[in-house]
């Protein structure tokens, strides 16, 4: 596609995708077991190299517990833990990942991990439109499109408009915003000087982005956009500059020409957006858009390695607990990945597949490299790049809420039913009661420790008591009270909370600790349940 | 509970506010070593800071946020074009003027050094917030403790169970920016952040629970957490159990934080603001122990009508800084007190169409008061309508050494950040000894 022909699509934009899909499939998609296939052949081959052994298989329990919190944002229930053991087909994992990404549960906690990366410090959300974008099948090319579109008119997605406009006042941040969650590279330094570590980021750069921007404003609470405008800029040695378009790449591509208008035109335009804004309608899109210009460059073949690699990379931290490319926002050529023919691979065959994210999701948590281990005893540590361990993460707040309320419920309340669909609706329905909870705990960001409020919140809160420690019917610790041995309350409770059957030295403590409250058991099973839940154990995917 | 660092000044606080009661013996020192991600030199560390701690130094931190104008408090320029409508005033030190806007503080002037040269560059909250607290900006890869983390870090008792780093911020504008980092120190030296009223939330106990099953509840889910732990000695498992150790001391600082035991006086002194009776929680806390506390007030970011803006918030400042100063002085804790106030900028010497004032990073103000400050002096010089710095222009990394040295902190320091030797302040730099006692 030539820079012109492109350019007089951009408005039929929406039309293309299948036809850009089409064109950009040069290899044939491989198969979610290829996708395992090649992670692991890569891993191996640097593991060799280093001369570490990786760490053995997690166990059963375990592998499930991190299956469902990655794939479906929250713990296990009982009874999928009971069908998860029972299962011995060589192909179960694989079953079950089809079965957990087929479920809504499934998109609902991909739209919370996506809003969570694109919106989170924003007073903003785009939980309605994921919701709707994911349901639909929209992949993540199209998600951008539909982002930097931004349509107000009814012909685009309800809420999509969400990302720009409260980014829209503070044009700076929003081209680095961007840059940073679309393209991998934060170029915030170059505002001011070219970056003083990194030779290939100029200023440049950061106006030319910028500039990509510039003509969008706030009309009233709809997003305008002029047919002209241009960044000037001061350089550190003080000189006045008129920034070119330049996309991060390096890549300046042609506009028509825009001249400036006259005063009076100027004037009679102002008028016009004066009156949108009073009608309250969204003011029509321009003849030329320098967003959609944008969404269309971006995703170019050739231009789209920066759009591919910044995603694959954030999936495999998401997954892996550490990027391909740390940190998350340096994917520059100086920064190497640690496995820099992986990280091709698997933004190659992204785009190969249409941006289709849950795809490079499957691949990757069928691997042997995801399902590792996270314990380590043979001496110190392997660096995390090589990926022989897997990594403790912290939940986020929505997987840390919903996993709350998924295991203090009573497990047979969830057990008493055959039918997927009502099993289904009835986690549906805990999961969303949860959503209260999470904006008490903190996002995890960058390298996360426990601060000194969530402890004193579990430990003094009053919901985590009424909510999570309640003994009436339907709750864990009244299913608890009923059941005559402590040994079955403890397996009852394990299996609920930590996905796993307590070892001897766990439950001979704990039923030492039931036993000395045996006057007023419900307190006792209270207070156990709630070690195991203020627990690192339940903290962390491990 | 004794320990090298209890002498007598230490125990007559102690007497006073009935500090045994809350703090516990040696238990939690090896987890708070442990929590330390740094991997120092432990005897060394600790003599050093027996000896900092027998200093007894304090921080009290006023982030004033948004920005406050230089021009309404310690840099006024009256009768220029960029002056505004308030008067300079005299102060009890010749030769230094003031703003109009804070007669109780130009009385109180022999305790503070005002430094009016600060070049920081950064005029957007957020990159200033961030130079502002951390001295310096983030690296891609090295996340830095704020100010308040690093004293906490440096003047905190190791087996500490009063918080050591308490941080106020009510308002919702700029909260974002407000909340720092512990960054490489680790989660030990986060801040306790208050978002609301003078006291923190859950530090008080369900009524439907005993001491006793409190604590063995607890006890028995650090019993449970070895387990997990072994083959996962990760920082942030270890921050978890940590955190959970810590519980406990907290709540007993519970009364630290409640200004009903302070006499209706001592309140009315302060005045009714939230910001004033904030500062005197703060004081309650530094009197206790506590070696940094931040009080926030927002919003001083005044794009429009400015000069009403700091009308109410220098008057504010003025009044409660002034208290202070008199409160610590008649406790004899001035000296062993720092006060400093500071913002993430400061504002345009233009005055735009709103009558307000932008964001100025190229030649603001901040001040030291009390302990370790030389007071009643001024370093720097901006021009006579305040545009530039005409004389000893510094950045953020200077004032930080300077706050250092008036702690007794060794600003050269280097803390070992995996194989990474990370200097307290950037090489090269120096402290403002001029206006250091």
């Amino acid at each position: 596609m030539t820079t012109h022909s492109s350019l007089m699509c951009l408005t039929a934009l929406c039309c293309l995708w299948p036809v850009a899909h089409a064109r950009a499939d040069q290899r044939p998609a491989a198969s979610i077991g290829e996708i395992a296939r090649v992670v692991d052949e890569q891993l191996d081959r640097a593991l060799a190299k280093e001369g570490v052994q990786p760490a053995p298989p997690a166990d059963e329990a375990n592998l499930l517990r991190r299956l469902s919190l990655d794939l479906i944002g929250r713990i296990p229930t009982t009874p999928e833990l009971q069908s998860w053991l029972a299962e011995r087909s060589p192909e179960k994992r694989a079953q079950w990942i089809d079965r957990l990404t087929a479920s809504p549960e499934f998109l609902a906690h991909q739209v919370n991990e996506l809003d969570a990366l694109l919106m989170y410090g924003t007073k903003g959300s785009l939980q309605e439109y994921l919701t709707v974008a994911l349901r639909e099948g929209r992949h993540w090319d199209r998600i951008f499109t539909d982002l930097m579109l931004a349509r107000e008119d009814g012909s685009g997605l309800k809420g999509a408009d969400q990302f720009l406009k409260v980014r829209i006042k503070d044009t700076d941040r929003l081209t680095n915003d961007v840059s940073m969650l679309f393209f991998g590279v934060n170029i915030s330094c170059t505002q001011c000087h070219d970056h003083p570590l990194v030779d290939e980021w100029k200023q440049d750069h950061f106006y030319g982005l910028k500039s990509f921007f510039v003509r969008s404003f706030d009309n009233g609470g709809f997003l305008a956009e002029r047919e002209y405008g241009v960044v000037s800029y001061k350089t550190p040695k003080g000189e006045d500059r008129a920034a070119t378009l330049m996309f991060v790449s390096g890549t300046k591509p042609r506009e028509p020409a825009a001249a400036e208008p006259s005063n009076d035109e100027k004037k009679a335009e102002m008028a016009r957006f004066k009156e949108w804004a009073k009608q309250k309608v969204a003011p029509p899109a321009p003849k030329f858009s320098r967003r959609a210009l944008l969404a269309e460059l971006a995703l170019r073949p050739g231009e789209n390695r920066f759009f591919a690699r910044s995603i694959v990379n954030r999936l495999w931290y998401r997954l892996m607990g550490y990027g391909l490319v740390m940190p998350l926002d340096q994917l520059r050529s100086e920064n190497t990945a640690s496995h820099p023919e992986l990280l091709d691979w698997l933004s190659r065959d992204l785009i190969a597949n249409g941006y289709d994210l849950t795809r490079t999701i499957r691949g990757l948590v069928l691997s042997k490299a995801y399902a590792r281990s996270s314990q380590w005893t043979n001496g110190e540590r392997p660096k995390a790049e090589l990926f022989a361990v897997a990594q403790v993460r912290p939940l986020s707040p929505l997987q840390l809420a919903a996993s709350l309320h998924v295991a203090t419920t009573d497990p047979e309340f969830l057990a008493t039913t055959e039918d997927p669909a009502e099993a289904s609706r009835r986690v549906t329905s805990i999961v969303n009661q949860s959503r209260s909870l999470a904006p008490l705990f903190d996002m995890p960001q960058g390298d996360f420790q426990v601060g000194t409020t969530e402890p004193l919140l579990f430990s003094n809160g009053e919901r985590i008591a009424s909510e999570l420690l309640s003994a009436g019917s339907g709750r864990l610790v009244g299913r608890l009270k009923q059941l005559s041995s402590s040994s079955e309350q403890l397996d009852t409770a394990y299996a609920a909370v930590l996905s796993r059957r307590p070892e001897t030295s766990e439950s001979e403590l704990l039923a030492k600790y039931l036993d000395q409250r045996r006057p007023r058991p419900v307190e006792g099973l209270q207070q156990v349940v709630w070690a195991l839940l203020s627990s690192a154990e339940f903290r962390f995917n491990y | 509970m004794t320990t090298p660092a209890s002498d007598e000044r230490h125990e007559r606080h102690e007497t006073r506010l009935g500090r045994r009661g809350f703090l516990a013996g040696t238990a939690a020192t090896a987890a708070a070593l442990a929590a330390d991600m740094t991997g120092l030199n432990v005897l060394k560390e600790q003599a050093l800071a027996a000896e900092l701690k027998r200093q007894e130094k304090r921080v009290i931190l006023f982030w004033l946020a948004g920005g406050a104008s230089q021009f309404e408090t310690f840099d006024p320029k009256p009768g220029r074009p960029t002056g505004g409508p308030f008067r300079a005033i005299p102060t009890a030190v010749p030769g230094i003027h003031i703003s109009e806007l804070m007669p109780k503080m130009a009385q109180r002037i022999g305790h503070t050094a005002i430094v009016r040269s600060l070049n920081t560059r950064i005029a957007d909250h957020g990159g200033g917030a961030e130079l502002m607290q951390l001295g310096r900006r983030d690296e891609p890869s090295i996340r830095f403790p704020d100010l308040g983390a690093v004293v906490a870090r440096e003047l905190g008792r190791i087996d500490s169970e009063v918080p050591d780093y308490v941080s106020f911020y009510s308002s919702t504008e700029g909260r974002g920016s407000a909340t720092r980092q512990a960054g490489f120190l680790g989660s030990r030296y986060a801040p306790m952040f208050l978002t609301a009223g003078t006291s923190p939330e859950y530090l008080q106990p369900l009524k439907t629970m005993s001491a006793v099953d409190h604590r063995e509840r607890a006890d028995l889910q650090a019993a449970l957490g070895r387990q997990f732990a072994r083959g996962r000695e990760l920082p942030a498992v270890s921050s978890h159990s940590q955190a959970y150790a810590r519980v406990r001391g907290l709540m007993a600082s519970e009364r630290l934080f409640d200004i009903e035991q302070e006499s209706q006086a001592m309140r009315d002194r302060y005045g009714p603001t939230l910001f004033g009776q904030q500062t005197l929680t703060a004081r309650r806390l530094i009197d206790a122990g506590v070696p940094f506390v931040k009080v926030g007030r927002a919003w001083w970011d005044s794009h429009g009508e400015n000069f009403e803006t700091h009308l109410e918030l220098v008057s504010e400042l003025d009044h409660v800084m002034s208290t202070l100063i008199d409160d610590l002085k008649s406790r004899g804790l001035l000296e062993q007190t720092l006060i400093v106030t500071l913002s993430e900028f400061g504002r345009t010497p233009q005055i735009n169409q709103s009558l307000g004032r932008d964001h100025f990073a190229s030649a603001w103000s901040a001040t030291l008061t009390g302990c370790g400050v030389q007071g009643g002096s001024v370093y720097g010089k901006t021009d006579e309508n305040g545009q530039t710095v005409v004389d000893g222009q510094i950045g953020a990394a200077p004032l930080f050494a300077t706050i250092y040295q008036a702690l007794g902190i060794d600003y050269e320091k280097e803390y070992q950040v995996g194989a990474r030797p990370i200097p307290l302040t950037d090489p090269g730099t120096e402290p403002i000894d001029t206006i250091l006692a």
